[in-house]
């Protein structure tokens, strides 16, 4: 362990010899005050998401201010509305937005609208890009899956979402669950590493009020496993990328032709619908928000999450559970291993085409991603975050954080996970696939059924989706 | 009874809000619901703390301005209407009614990309502008019907005492009239209160009105479910005050004065 | 003579300019090619042809006729049940007819809220105390079921206007004469002769009006929806209107949702016409 551990001290202490040796022939260090001289004074507004990490960032923002005299209006809005007001302010050329933050969803719409400013020019400015920058940090395949389309960068990689299994440890680790699991299941019962592993646990831990849970009488319902099950939202996504990709299916082929009822994935889907029979009543009306309200309320004992409402959720005070959750990586597939995935929303802020002031606005964007910024976004967060930086994973604070093993889960997730496919017209697709899985989920079509008419819909939104 | 059952179906709803105003979280889901709980402020805090004073202010303000802009440009209209032989009269009274019954949804498309280009998005102006759409041609759809209540005698009376056009609107026409305009006004003011996609689609951060702003209760933390009950209080409040004062009225209004309560 | 023309002229300019001009600017925008907002060559019909080709826009159409089928005739019955109960006089009326307004004033965003509250899955006050006790709720909440979602936002439509209808028709028999009543009364009429051959035939252009109201405000429903189920689950609920929200502010397919608006506008427009025509005629109004 020590070993280790001195490893990247010593490469970080080679780090900035280095760094002083390259920046010694000029006559003063890189700095934002500098590099944003001729900008100070400027005003932009930056739209972005908010989420916990998005409100910690807010309270860093005065510092970018108060150091390079660009006055930043730094406005954060819900998921749904942050892409419908933020695609709606560059396509219809309003420009009221100087950077808007993206999913990786809507580049094919937003590059084939033309209204994204690519930055490969503003990046090969020496005076205004960080020598110190190192791009090469930034975590993949995210960034580069996300950003880099036919030779042009289009942004920085901001936020970096992810989906990770996250499961009730005070039962897991329960003596008598444990032993009553291995006699049923014949495997020791654990966090589930697979997705059949995570059915098992879903059936084996929904019961009945008045039955016992870990030594205790229920006094309501208990339910082995929620889900996010809302139409529209993430919840086809995650199905897409954490279950069928898994199956070594996809919606799309290589040349982003429709493939919605190859049987890999009838066979996914038909794994999902099957998890709702150990969920709660309503889940098709729950949003990612309201799957970590269910966790923290204790009613489940486990699901896949967007690990940043995690980080709102596994604190003292939030939930009587926090603390004795744990974490793994999205779950593999038991019968396929080699294709894993797992649900990733890399995300960026990118320069609007309408913008007046890319210089200062590719300022702070640069800041946001810079590693002194991000080392302080953790610590005020403390250690709460989620780590868009190679780097990030060996700070003290994200090492010595109560979050340990959120952030291995995160990493492992993160390691699996792509940037989605450059399809305009993506959102009409989700919308269509959301709502024919809900139908399977609820029993109303079977997979074979809703997924072949999600073919004929989906072919009638698009032949070839991809740019 | 069976009118009272209904009431009651009515007001329960209402009833349950209320106390999940006062509900502390820990029995705010609770199963069975529960009706008795030491009530606790800290729903209040919360919305204090995060600017919907401010959303109330806004609301206030676009729906009284539009409302006064309303009752200025429509009473003349109105009047105009029911007193005198206009050309085309019923033509463009269709016109004004089928503005009124036009689906906001297919007005808000144009209105965003033309505010879109013209800099009125997430501006007072431009909402104003916008509830103009629905509440002008309210306004002088229904202030017509009570113009045309208006004794003519005395309108007659004071030009021959000498008045001129402008003066009997003014002097004669408009003390009688009031009643009417300030049952008209009062619905158009609600209406701007309640009013949703306009505001939603073409309001922003500097114009956001207390029912725009409602969705950012849902954070990320969850749902805050005594706050939104706050909030849909506040909201009713000046409903509340306007049936009872105006209820003859109401009738009368949502019917485009084609019953007269 | 201009004073009269000099009196409208600010409400038409301003009419012409919030509801005229953007009516023709769509028309506009719909018989040309959009590239998203970019304005592309003239299109003539092709947009209007791929509106109507879209099976999306035509089930659009069928929720809202289902929607409309059910709640109007529910909100019309109810209601004139309760403006005959209200009429042969109830105890505390004046104070429950202003109680009866308070539905119908209310903001969509507050119906939402009360709805979401009555129905939430698991905890919501109907949820648990009668549709789960009674078995009506099997694994799922109302408003995320495919099949009640829809049924659910017509009981909330219900809920909303039937006071209204009951208090527009409790207005219209409160100023019936008093006459013919008298006479059929010495004639010895049962209560349900002189409903039938006096109260229906007396009362028919004002219910008349009252459910071409309640049919244009129904087709025109929104709000609830959109912040309720937003169209789900599935397309269970995507009324025309949620369907014209979406193809713009979601996939921003501006030539379809263009068309969409001017074929909801002209009908509206015929729509209104109906009704000026039918108040009038049949009721001596404007």
């Amino acid at each position: 362990m020590r070993a280790r551990r001195r490893t990247p001290m010593l490469l970080g202490a080679a780090l900035v010899v280095a760094m002083a040796m390259v920046a010694a022939p000029s006559a003063r260090a890189w700095t934002y005050r500098e590099a944003a001289r001729p900008y100070a004074g400027q005003a932009i507004t930056v739209l972005d998401e908010i989420t916990p990490l998005q409100e910690t960032m807010k309270t860093l923002v005065p510092e970018f201010v108060k150091e390079t005299g660009i006055k930043v209006d730094y406005q954060l809005l819900n998921h749904f509305e942050v892409i419908s007001r933020g695609q709606a302010d560059m396509l219809s050329g309003r420009g009221a937005y100087d950077a808007v933050m993206l999913h990786s969803p809507q580049m094919g719409l937003l590059l084939q609208a033309d209204v994204i400013r690519p930055i490969d020019d503003l990046l090969a400015r020496k005076e205004l890009t960080n020598p110190a920058l190192d791009l090469d940090d930034l975590i993949q395949p995210a960034w580069d899956s996300l950003a880099k389309f036919r030779g042009k960068t289009y942004g920085l990689l901001n936020w970096n979402y992810n989906v990770i299994y996250w499961a009730r440890g005070d039962l897991l680790s329960h003596q008598g669950e444990k032993a009553a699991f291995k006699q049923r299941y014949g495997y020791e019962l654990g966090p589930a590493r697979t997705l059949q592993q995570m059915r098992d646990l879903a059936e084996f831990f929904t019961r009945k009020k008045g039955e016992t849970l870990a030594g205790q009488t229920l006094q309501s319902d208990f339910y082995g496993v929620v889900l996010e099950g809302i139409k529209g939202g993430t919840t086809f996504w995650t199905v897409w990328t954490a279950f069928i990709r898994n199956f070594g299916g996809d919606i799309l082929d290589a040349e982003g032709r429709p493939t919605i009822d190859r049987p890999e994935n009838v066979a996914a889907v038909k794994l999902w619908a099957d998890l709702w029979k150990f969920s709660p009543p309503g889940q098709a009306e729950y949003s990612l928000i309201d799957v970590p309200t269910v966790m923290g309320s204790g009613i489940a004992a486990q699901t896949l999450a967007w690990s940043d409402f995690v980080l709102g959720i596994d604190r003292p005070g939030k939930s009587k559970f926090a603390g004795k959750f744990v974490y793994a990586g999205s779950p593999a597939n038991a019968r396929a291993p080699q294709t894993r995935s797992a649900e990733t929303e890399p995300s960026m802020i990118v320069i609007s085409r309408h913008s007046k002031r890319p210089e200062a606005t590719y300022l702070f964007l640069q800041w946001m991603v810079d590693k002194a910024t991000q080392q302080r976004l953790f610590q005020a967060a403390g250690g709460a975050g989620v780590p868009i930086r190679q780097s990030t994973w060996n700070l003290p604070v994200v090492k010595q954080s109560p979050f340990a093993g959120l952030y291995a889960a995160m990493q492992e997730s993160l390691r699996y996970g792509r940037a989605k496919p450059r399809a305009p017209k993506i959102f009409e697709i989700m919308d269509v696939m959301s709502g024919l899985v809900q139908e399977i989920a609820l029993g109303r079509k079977t997979a074979e059924q809703g997924l072949k008419e999600g073919q004929e819909k989906v072919l009638a939104i698009c032949k070839q989706c991809t740019l | 009874m069976a009118v009272a059952a209904g009431a009651l179906v009515v007001v329960f709803p209402v009833l349950w809000m209320a106390t999940m105003a006062f509900k502390p979280e820990a029995v705010m889901f609770a199963r069975p619901p529960v009706w008795r709980f030491p009530p606790t402020l800290e729903h209040f805090d919360y919305v204090l703390a995060h600017g919907f004073l401010g959303n109330l202010v806004t609301s206030l303000v676009v729906a009284v301005v539009s409302t006064a802009l309303v009752v200025v440009i429509g009473t003349p209209a109105a009047y105009a209407f029911a007193r005198f032989p206009i050309r085309r009269r019923d033509d463009l009274l269709l016109f004004v009614l089928a503005t009124r019954m036009a689906p906001p949804v297919a007005l808000v498309i144009p209105f965003y990309l033309i505010y879109a280009r013209v800099g009125l998005l997430d501006t007072y102006l431009g909402l104003i502008l916008a509830y103009l759409t629905f509440n002008l041609s309210f306004y002088i759809w229904v202030l017509w019907s009570f113009c045309r209540e208006l004794p003519v005698e005395l309108e007659e009376a004071a030009r021959a005492d000498g008045y001129g056009r402008g003066q009997v609107l003014v002097r004669v026409v408009l003390p009688l009239l009031k009643p009417g305009i300030i049952a008209t006004a009062v619905l158009c003011f609600i209406f701007a209160w309640n009013e949703f996609l306009f505001a939603f689609m073409l309001g922003g951060k500097a114009v956001e009105t207390l029912p725009v702003a409602v969705p950012k209760l849902i954070t990320s933390q969850g749902v805050k479910w005594g706050e939104l009950a706050i909030v849909g209080l506040v909201a009713l409040l000046p409903v509340l005050a306007v049936v009872f004062v105006l209820q003859r009225h109401i009738v009368r209004g949502l019917t485009m004065g084609a019953v007269k309560g | 003579m201009l004073f009269p023309y000099a009196l409208i002229a600010p409400a038409l300019l301003a009419l012409v300019a919030v509801a005229l001009v953007p009516f023709l600017y769509t028309v506009w925008l719909s018989a040309h090619e959009m590239q998203y907002a970019r304005v592309g060559d003239f299109a003539g019909l092709a947009n209007y042809r791929a509106l109507l080709g879209s099976a999306r826009f035509w089930h659009s159409v069928w929720i809202s006729t289902l929607f409309i089928a059910l709640a109007v005739p529910l909100e019309f019955a109810l209601g004139l049940l309760g403006a005959l109960v209200l009429h042969r006089g109830v105890r505390l009326r004046a104070i429950l007819v202003p109680v009866l307004f308070v539905p119908s004033m209310m903001a969509p965003i507050v119906v939402a809220i009360l709805w979401k509250i009555m129905l939430a899955g698991s905890w919501g006050l109907l949820s648990y105390n009668v549709l789960e006790r009674f078995g009506l709720l099997e694994g799922t909440s109302v408003l995320a079921s495919p099949d009640l979602a829809l049924y659910a936002l017509v009981a909330i439509d219900v809920w909303q206007w039937t006071p209204f209808v009951m208090l527009a028709l409790f207005a219209g028999l409160q100023s019936l004469p008093a006459t013919p009543y008298r006479a059929a009364a010495v004639d010895g009429a049962t209560a349900w002769q002189t409903f039938r051959r006096l109260t229906v035939p007396l009362m028919t252009p004002l219910m008349a009006v009252v459910v071409l109201l309640r049919l244009i405000d129904a087709f025109k429903v929104f709000d609830t929806i959109f912040l309720l189920t937003g169209g789900g689950p599935g397309s269970s609920t995507e009324s025309v209107s949620l369907f014209a929200y979406k193809t713009v502010f979601d996939f921003w397919d501006l030539g379809t949702a263009t068309a969409c608006a001017v074929v909801i506008w002209v009908m509206f427009f015929v729509f209104s016409n109906v009704f000026y025509q039918a108040a009038r005629r049949l009721l001596g109004a404007f």
